[in-house]
């Protein structure tokens, strides 16, 4: 199939609408539709797109979208990708937006959010987890999440302030690691 | 002017959430205490919603708080501003690849930015738990929890198990 703007549109809208209860099924699906249905990429590309869209801020899901469809296409493919991967997401939400206000104080739609809500509870501990296991690499890794952790739960600290001090240690670690070697080479 | 400040407020999620996923929410409940344009009960119930309609969860929360705040208009500037940073940004890292995966700096941020979002997303799991927690909920956890030593299930296992749990618990008045 050709790399056209509306066939990516096309099969990012599929992906999309697919994408059911949070990201984690994305790379299945971009598996199936991409590298075995089209072939427009291989394995090995979809994963390295997977992992750096995991290194740059931003929903996931978005960020792997615009890195395959730039690929496909430059500009408009990323363009084709990211729209086909958010509409079917903004269409179905305005749609319960519209009867929201109607169903949310019916008795039986308050038990099922109040269920769901148990659910996703469920859901962000795994994901805590799953992050955990890629993300906690030594002592200082471990540290550096029971300071976040403590900033947010305990101080109320805005999120956005957590994650710039996290970059600003994370350039300062490695001027140190520079500095050292430039120590050594002396 | 409320569409500039939406337009702010979902950019800068766009930007610093880390870790994706789930990695919007603290920074969605920072908003709901900050701005007062929905209430963190309106975003729990978002979050439900969000979870079993079709998209990620960041994108649909964005657009439900944006039609909340101030209609279709709205949606439309909180969807776009929440992706509008990774759009940018990954056009700049796609020209500058090889660059970017191997420059020593990016990879010392990203191996603190790895635990950070992962703590500032445990943060938000235990907020929601201490604020919505009690017997039968705490009883379907401990289920939910023991379906997942036996085998690896699909997040939908779970959000559908526990939506029957509550129809069943709401039947009992136990919510």
């Amino acid at each position: 199939m050709e790399k056209t703007f509306y066939n990516i549109f096309k099969t990012f809208f599929k992906v999309g609408t697919l994408l059911l209860g949070g990201g984690y099924v994305i790379l299945p699906l971009l598996q199936s539709e991409l590298v075995e249905k089209r072939e427009w990429i291989d394995e090995d590309e979809l994963c390295e797109y997977y992992a750096l869209g995991q290194s740059v801020p931003g929903v996931i899901a978005a960020n792997t979208a615009v890195f395959v469809g730039y690929k496909l296409n430059k500009i408009k493919g990323a363009i084709a990708a990211l729209s086909g991967m958010t509409l079917p997401a903004f269409a179905s939400i305005l749609i319960m937006a519209k009867i929201m206000d109607e169903i949310v104080h019916l008795q039986f739609i308050k038990s099922i959010f109040w269920g769901v809500g148990i659910g996703v509870l469920m859901l962000i501990y795994l994901a805590v987890k799953e992050m955990w296991k890629k993300s906690i690499v030594d002592k200082l890794s471990c540290l550096v999440f029971f300071v976040a952790f403590i900033l947010s739960a305990g101080l109320k600290a805005p999120p956005a302030a957590v994650i710039i001090l996290a970059i600003f240690l994370g350039i300062w670690l490695q001027h140190q690691k520079k500095v050292e070697q430039e120590g050594l080479h002396k | 002017m409320i569409y500039l400040r939406l337009f702010l407020e979902f950019f800068h999620i766009g930007l610093f959430s880390f870790g994706g996923g789930y990695a919007t929410l603290p920074f969605l409940y920072h908003i709901a205490d900050a701005q007062k344009w929905y209430t963190t009960q309106q975003l729990t119930d978002m979050i439900a919603i969000s979870s079993i309609t079709p998209g990620p969860v960041g994108v649909n929360v964005a657009t439900f708080a944006g039609y909340v705040t101030s209609g279709i208009l709205g949606a439309v500037i909180a969807t776009t501003s929440v992706v509008l940073p990774s759009f940018i940004l990954i056009i700049i890292i796609s020209k500058l690849l090889e660059q970017f995966k191997h420059n020593k700096y990016v990879q010392s941020i990203i191996y603190v930015l790895k635990p950070t979002g992962c703590g500032l997303l445990a943060a938000v799991g235990i907020d929601m738990f201490i604020n919505s927690i009690n017997l039968f909920g705490m009883i379907l956890l401990v289920c939910l929890f023991w379906a997942s030593l036996t085998q690896k299930r699909d997040p939908l296992f779970y959000l559908g198990f526990s939506a029957i749990a509550g129809l069943i618990a709401g039947f009992f008045n136990l919510t």
